[in-house]
């Protein structure tokens, strides 16, 4: 008997010692903890990645909010579109400037602070992932920060007093909200630091188009500098269009309307794209932030086109102003190349149907083309292989331009390049006129609204009198969208715009 | 308690045997008790001498030595009054009076049993008194009505469904099951494995005081089963049987041919075109569907043997029970049938026996049951709008038929060319009609959809439980158990090709395929999709639980102490694996029907397999203590400390500590009371304590990483664009993220009258459970979903009260027990008072949901305030700027409120329109027996609860209606409650409002029972000790208003967003049933 007690009393305390502390551990059998993922390169380089991911989201995340368009309506070449008024409210809004905290393109806020988020991640983990050379992390490093001021570039342009914050927020995620001037500090700030570690490529090699490269981040410096109109760095901001223009790695694309066609992608003009491919593209309403294609080029789809077109039938969003197409000189070929009129192109055949603001313009650079989802494996409207021309080289050249006629260096040159590929006279070397220059060239690229606010020119001639919709007229209060209400309502310290 | 009282009583006898003097008289004489039953085993002494003897089987005793004809007897006996009787003239017949004080209740509470005098906790009993009566085939309808402060809702009558539990209300937004403990095994993963014939109690722990020895678990209460185990003597063979024919208790009433051709009518005259049916009337009755989709007298049968024995040193006991049970809706089809297997082997064991010779070391017992339950079921779709075989009942056509006509084939032939090869036939051939899906949308004829294939589900569970107990020292006790649970479940099924509708089919179609290359070049190809398949899964868990309890328990003069010391580990892993796959090679043996003999290929996509284990991962570690003590049986005190660390909780909160006070006071044990002899017990008691939840999803700590997060990098000029694999953290942490915390106190009395004949308990409580997992309030910038913390909280307090009353008059012994519930549940906090707690949705919009102030969850609508009869009742209807507050509406329309006084009517009028939990929770149970008759009679009932009647479709026209369609409004003063039939209507009468919430009060006849036992001085002569025939009645009537298909709605287990919504809910049944209780 007395060995039953004593089996059972040795039992009791060898169960009762195997429960350690690990005992009462979960352990998930289908991931890692974030603590322990990032172990080598690899690992590393998926949340580099993953920092990328939210660029592509733009054209829809549950709206649509493709960034040249969503500007743009906010000027004067493009119109919002779409079956009727109320197809896209949000839109609509945005285009007549009646945003509201609650009805705006908030899907933007979304998307910049996910990619910031992301951003973060990378620059707080990539110094303790053992194996990667020194080289390699200041490259993760450089990356993740120009990442982190694009999406931070994007917020300052829309909402300009926005919270801020470098190291990823921790309970109870609150950050402080800076004033729009100390944001864009923030931003120069970091860009600049991340040149000082001079690993950025000049261009991508093959296979790595998409990824920031030093270009790319100039372009985004020249950006934000232009905008802000900071004059200190003026020279800065011009030294680094010169030493693109001198790398000799980027070159205009002699064809205007080359650089839209999916052949023309990553050309030598294109200085940095949004990606999207549509060969195996899985992208589906019910997953629309899976990798694949974009929906925008079916969403300023030519409605009602006819197969013989060569366009496919789309839904009419963002057409083009008939002010647009007029302003060009005959021979332009900007006009034909990045502007679709379609009767003018094809008087024989018929569009199946108009919709709201029909104009009969379309912008050609994006529209979706007949195939132009080849291979797609999902929804088929989700996914063209249509790369948004984020930057491009002619953008460089226009910017050195101005930047010379701020600073007093002539880059006049830098214009003329521009207009002997476009096939047009000279109109003026000042810097009213490199701004019509930029306006020919980049009609639904999405920089001519900002152009106008940046030059002071909004207020008159974003007048409802100049447009043939809009009832308001823009003023200097809708330079900043209002702060969207659910975040007020979670950080009540945050301030709102004066809309 | 008789063999006890017998042993002890022997001791004694022998004691005074042992050392008896001689006197002159030879007495004899019988005990008996106040109901002249003889009284075993009581021991008669010779007063002031060792002279003694014990009564016989008959109560007879005799003295072998002389009495003194002067002499007094002493005649005590275990649960009696002492007696002293003088000799007298040799022959003595003594009465024993019951002391009820003496045949003290004990309960069973979390590691121990305590005497009911000195509990200080609120707990119910139910005792194998009151389950005698019951034949359950589930033990939580034993609960159902028997004990305040438990409401069990059966959520249909389909036979495999599981009631919810709740226990003092919802606690939860998350989850509020209660936490079962079976034999100090806590048991995962439900409780039908269990035979309600085994079980010997049940005790439920309500306050926290009690559950706070369960800590982490117990916020939702605790309910302790006790099972039967062996008894010492001559071994017993019992045998159950029953039989019964089911039948659901009411059938929802829906029109006839004439009353639904009418009613179309009206709905095309209403819209503003010609009437379709030229006379109604031609179509007498029709097709009564819900008539025909029920399966009349649907066999329930119940088989229980267990035999029992033993001796000083061991006691077992074996049980094997079977249950047949078949769905009233589909049993006959094979869709929603249920059998089960149970057996059931208990072993107690005295290793040694040493208490005579020492007190320390001095015995050691060893139990052990072992029990598996084989579990089988049909699914079949309930309490669904969406195409259930009763909700398809319910919208079916009474003019359309059953069967296809032989013209009606011929068109299908043209009407569905590729379908009409599948469409269903019964057993002989003969095609079932294919309803028109346009008009019927998912919905199908129901007898055809029942004919189809449903998924089989079955269960092998084993729980096996040892447990040594050792006497250290004087009172000192060690308690060792392991507990093992092993369960496997799984379900497999396939689906055939079938053509039920347009909209509702299912078979192998050719595609051709068009794909384009990069330069636009198409290539086709032809490509069979798959539409029959066949699928398996395959779970197991296991679990295993150990425990070691040190106890000491000893009453020193007035003093007594109790002392529990413990520790419990608990594991539980489990597994999965599944498959799946298209294009049946025998679609037509059912044998040969496998994921095996398939033809799909994994790179269609028409072949999927998956398994993980480790996929049910969960620790728990606890160190617990409890401390009683009470002076005089008069003032009681206990503390409970209870510290669980769970693998649900994070390294910031691995551990929490669950305390606990009560205290009592037993008025009747002081002086100035022990005389007032019609009051038997005066006790109050209060209770304070924290228990926990840990009942929340893993790792909600800590950060994981998720990958998909994908870009695109590279050209597709150059042929380099790919897809780049991107990680990311899922989400915000939230490293404080715990357990949910329930706070509750708890003042209580228990009163007894008249020897505790009459007795009354009544418990105030105080419920708050705090820290209700829920989104945090996260701004959106910082960049990634907002992680959930411990925000909400929710209150329950209420009133319970049991009362019983037993007594015996001549032959007739009798009991009345009734108990009652008051129930007040608020959801106090949520993450942000603004935004409301989703609910469940309808198509007719959002149905439920939960805000601060209000009971969790509840109705969510618009206020209707009567029909506008006439046009001058519309015109009036206005708002304060003299607009119309509803421009669409006309005569017979809806008035609905302007709730928010803005001067519409919008969404934003929606507010409290009713709730699916009642105020009240009565219970009434009676019992009487009468010279070997026995009747026993149980009713349950609700006050104050509604149901959300939603089985109507309005967006489907032109299907059946519920028969109080018949009271719409036709003209002025024709009804102001319900509105003119329209298919679609402009004023939207049919969105949800309380037009479709009624009141769901009812009281139900749970159980009668009448049975009769045999006499034995027949049934001796075959051998039977005992046979016990009876016939029982399950929901006999149901008192309600509510017309649906039955006023009981859980809307589903765990979550209940969706109580009290009928969506066309599987009715319960009323069974009769007639059985043999047989005892060897």
């Amino acid at each position: 008997m007395k060995k039953i007690f004593y089996a059972i009393c040795a039992f009791a305390v060898l169960m009762l010692s195997s429960c350690g502390k690990d005992f009462v551990t979960a352990v998930h059998n289908s991931s890692e903890p974030q603590s322990e993922y990032y172990i080598n390169e690899e690992r590393m380089f998926q949340g580099l990645v993953a920092a990328y991911d939210p660029l592509k989201w733009f054209d829809y995340f549950n709206e649509y909010d493709a960034l040249n368009m969503v500007s743009d309506i906010m000027a004067d070449d493009i119109y919002c579109g779409g079956s009727n008024e109320g197809d896209q409210p949000k839109l609509v809004k945005t285009h007549f400037y009646n945003v509201t905290s609650l009805e705006q393109c908030g899907a933007i806020w979304t998307i910049c602070y996910s990619g910031i988020n992301r951003a973060c991640h990378v620059l707080e983990n990539v110094d303790g992932v053992p194996g990667m050379t020194e080289e390699k992390k200041n490259l993760y490093k450089a990356e993740a920060t120009v990442l982190k001021a694009f999406y931070y570039t994007l917020l300052w342009k829309f909402w300009g007093n926005v919270p801020y914050y470098d190291k990823n927020l921790e309970a109870p995620y609150i950050a402080p909200q800076l004033k729009a001037d100390e944001v864009y500090e923030n931003i120069v700030t970091r860009l600049e630091e991340a040149f000082e570690l001079n690993v950025l490529p000049m261009k991508a090699a093959a296979g790595n188009e998409g990824r920031v490269t030093k270009a790319m981040a100039y372009m985004l410096y020249a950006e934000a500098v232009m905008y802000q109109n900071d004059q200190a760095r003026y020279a800065k901001a011009l030294e680094f269009m010169d030493e693109i223009i001198t790398s000799g790695k980027y070159s205009l694309v002699s064809d205007f309307a080359s650089i839209w066609e999916e052949s023309g992608e990553w050309g030598t003009e294109s200085v940095w794209e949004i990606n999207y491919m549509s060969e195996g593209a899985a992208r589906s309403w019910g997953n629309p932030i899976y990798s694949g294609g974009s929906v925008y080029p079916m969403l300023s789809g030519v409605p009602g086109a006819p197969e013989a077109s060569g366009y496919k039938g789309g839904w009419g969003f963002g057409p083009v102003a008939q002010s647009a197409w007029d302003m060009y000189e005959e021979g332009d070929i900007r006009r034909d190349g990045g502007i679709l009129n379609f009767y003018y192109e094809f008087p024989d055949l018929t569009l199946g149907e108009t919709r709201w603001q029909y104009t009969g313009l379309f912008l050609k650079k994006y529209v979706a083309r007949m195939n132009g989802n080849h291979g797609q494996i999902a929804d088929a409207d989700m996914n063209y292989g249509n790369n948004q021309r984020y930057y491009r080289y002619a953008e460089t050249l226009l910017n050195a331009a101005e930047l010379g006629v701020l600073t007093g260096k002539d880059r006049s040159n830098c214009l003329a390049e521009v207009r002997a590929r476009a096939n047009c006279s000279d109109t003026g070397t000042d810097q009213l006129s490199i701004l019509e220059e930029r306006h020919k060239e980049f009609v639904g690229e999405g920089k001519r609204y900002w152009d106008l606010i940046r030059t002071g020119q909004a207020a008159t001639v974003l007048k409802a009198a100049n447009h043939e919709w809009r009832q308001n007229d823009w003023t200097e209060n809708k330079k900043y969208w209002p702060l969207p209400q659910s975040e007020c309502d979670k950080d009540p310290n945050l301030v709102q715009n004066n809309y | 308690m008789k063999h006890l009282a017998y042993r002890i009583a022997l001791i004694f006898a022998i004691m005074g045997l042992s050392c008896a003097s001689a006197f002159a008289q030879q007495v004899k004489g019988t005990v008996k008790d106040s109901a002249g039953l003889p009284v075993i085993g009581a021991a008669v002494v010779v007063e002031g001498t060792a002279n003694g003897t014990t009564a016989d089987l008959d109560g007879n005793f005799v003295f072998d030595k002389a009495v003194p004809a002067d002499a007094v007897l002493v005649v005590t006996s275990i649960g009696y009054k002492t007696a002293k009787v003088p000799v007298g003239s040799g022959f003595v017949e003594v009465v024993l009076q019951e002391d009820n004080e003496m045949l003290e209740e004990t309960v069973v509470i979390g590691y121990g049993v305590q005497k009911k005098s000195v509990v200080t906790a609120a707990i119910s009993s139910i005792t194998s008194e009151d389950l005698k009566s019951q034949s359950q085939t589930r033990i939580e309808n034993l609960l159902q009505g028997m004990t305040s402060g438990v409401v069990v809702v059966s959520p249909s009558g389909a036979p495999d469904a599981t009631s919810q539990i709740r226990v003092r209300g919802i606690g939860s937004t998350n989850g509020s099951d209660p936490l079962y403990i079976i034999d100090g095994f806590a048991v995962s993963g439900g409780l039908d494995y269990l035979n309600p014939n085994d079980i010997e109690r049940i005790e439920v722990l309500k306050d926290a005081a009690s559950g706070a020895v369960y800590g982490a678990r117990a916020a939702n209460g605790v309910i302790l089963v006790t099972t039967k185990q062996g008894q010492k003597g001559k071994t017993k063979v019992n045998y159950d049987f029953s039989y019964g024919w089911q039948n659901p208790w009411r059938k929802p009433s829906v029109l006839n041919a004439t009353e639904y051709a009418i009613m179309m009518n009206e709905g095309y005259v209403n819209s503003g075109k010609a009437p379709i049916y030229d006379d109604p009337y031609s179509f007498g009755e029709g097709t009564d569907w819900v008539e025909l989709i029920f399966n009349d007298n649907a066999p329930v049968q119940k088989h229980d043997l267990n035999i029992t024995g033993g001796n000083d040193k061991l006691t077992y006991s074996t049980s094997v029970g079977y249950l047949y049970k078949e769905g009233t809706i589909g049993g006959n089809y094979g869709r929603s049938n249920y059998d089960r297997v149970t057996v059931r082997q208990t072993v107690n064991a005295v290793l040694f026996d040493n208490t005579a010779q020492r007190n320390w070391l001095n015995k050691m017992t060893f139990n052990t049951a072992i029990s598996y339950a084989h579990m089988n079921s049909t699914g079949i779709s309930t309490n669904s709008e969406f195409g259930s075989p009763l909700g398809s009942a319910l919208a079916m056509s009474p003019l359309l038929s059953v069967y296809a006509t032989p013209e009606e084939e011929e068109q299908y032939k043209t009407m569905y060319p590729e379908g009409y090869a599948h469409i269903v036939r019964d057993a002989s051939g003969r095609a079932y009609t294919v309803v028109d899906g346009n008009v019927y949308n998912e919905q199908t004829n129901p007898l055809a959809s029942l004919s189809l294939p449903g998924t089989k589900y079955d269960t092998d569970k084993f729980v096996i439980n040892g447990a040594v107990e050792l006497n250290i020292w004087d009172a000192l006790k060690f308690r060792s158990s392991l507990g093992i649970d092993l369960s496997f479940w799984g379900n497999h099924g396939y689906t055939k090709q079938y053509f039920l509708s347009s909209k509702s089919y299912n078979y192998n179609t050719v595609a051709s395929e068009t794909t384009y290359d990069k330069d636009g070049n198409a290539t086709v190809t032809e490509k069979i999709n798959y539409a029959e398949s066949a699928q398996q899964e395959m779970n197991r868990s296991f679990r295993w639980q150990l425990e070691n309890v040190i106890s000491y328990d000893k009453t020193f003069g007035k003093h007594s102490v109790a002392a529990v010391l413990g520790q419990t580990a608990i594991r539980s892993t489990g597994s999965n694996v599944g498959a799946n796959a298209r294009g049946l090679m025998y679609p037509y043996d059912e044998w040969k029907i496998s994921v095996n003999n398939t033809v799909g290929q994994q790179a269609d996509g028409n072949r999927n397999g998956w398994g993980s284990w480790n996929s049910i991962a969960y620790s728990l570690l606890s160190y617990f203590g409890r401390v009683s003590y009470n002076y005089d049986e008069r003032y009681m005190i206990q503390a409970t400390m209870r510290a669980d660390a769970s693998s649900h909780f994070g390294p910031n909160n691995k551990w929490g500590y669950f305390p606990s006070v009560s205290a009592g006071w037993n008025a009747k044990n002081e002086e100035f009371l022990k005389d007032v002899n019609w009051l038997s017990m005066l006790k109050v008691r209060g209770s304070w304590g924290i228990n926990g939840n840990d009942g929340i999803p893993d790792f909600k700590y800590a950060v994981y990483m998720s990958t998909g997060n994908n870009y695109t990098f590279g050209s597709g000029a150059n042929g380099s664009e790919t897809i780049s694999i991107g990680a990311k953290p899922n989400g915000l942490a939230n490293p404080d993220a715990k357990w949910e915390q329930s706070i509750q106190t708890d003042l209580g009395v228990d009163l007894g009258f008249l020897g505790n004949r009459l007795t009354l308990t009544a418990d105030y409580y105080n419920k708050i459970t705090s820290g209700m997992l829920m989104a945090m309030q996260v701004p959106g910038y910082a960049g990634d979903s907002a992680p959930e913390g411990n925000v909400g909280t929710m209150s329950n307090a209420g009133i319970e009260l049991d009362f019983g009353y037993r007594d015996t008059y001549g032959d007739l012994s009798y009991s009345i027990s009734a108990n009652a519930t008051y129930n007040v549940n608020r959801l106090t906090k949520l993450t942000d008072d603004a935004t409301a707690f989703y609910g469940s949705d309808h198509k007719i919009g959002q149905l439920t949901r939960g805000i601060v102030g209000l009971p969790f969850p509840y109705f969510y609508g618009h206020k209707t305030d009567g029909i506008f009869q006439n046009e001058e009742e519309v015109a009036a209807y206005v708002n304060e700027a003299g607009k119309p507050l509803q421009p669409n509406a006309a005569p017979g329309d809806v008035r609905f409120v302007d709730i928010d006084g803005d001067g519409d009517i919008d969404d934003e009028d929606r507010t409290y329109i009713g709730k699916g939990v009642p105020d009240w929770s009565l219970g009434l149970n009676i019992s009487l027996e009468w010279k070997g008759i026995d009747f026993s009679m149980l009713l349950q009932g609700t006050i104050g609860n509604q149901v959300f009647n939603v089985t109507r479709r309005t967006d489907l026209y032109y299907v059946n209606l519920p028969k109080t369609i018949l009271n719409r409004w036709t003209g002025e003063g024709t009804s102001n409650t319900q509105p003119k039939f329209m298919f679609e209507s402009a004023n939207n009468n049919y969105r949800a409002s309380d037009l479709w919430v009624e009141d769901a009060s009812f009281l139900r006849a749970r159980n009668v029972q009448l049975g009769y036992t045999i006499p034995q001085k027949w049934t001796k002569k075959v051998a039977i000790q005992r046979l016990r025939v009876y016939a029982q009645a399950e929901n006999l009537f149901t008192i309600t208003k509510y017309v649906g298909c039955d006023p009981e709605v859980t809307g589903g287990n765990g979550f209940s967003s969706d109580l009290g919504i009928d969506r066309g809910v599987y009715p319960q049944s009323r069974t009769f049933s007639v059985g043999v209780n047989l005892n060897f």
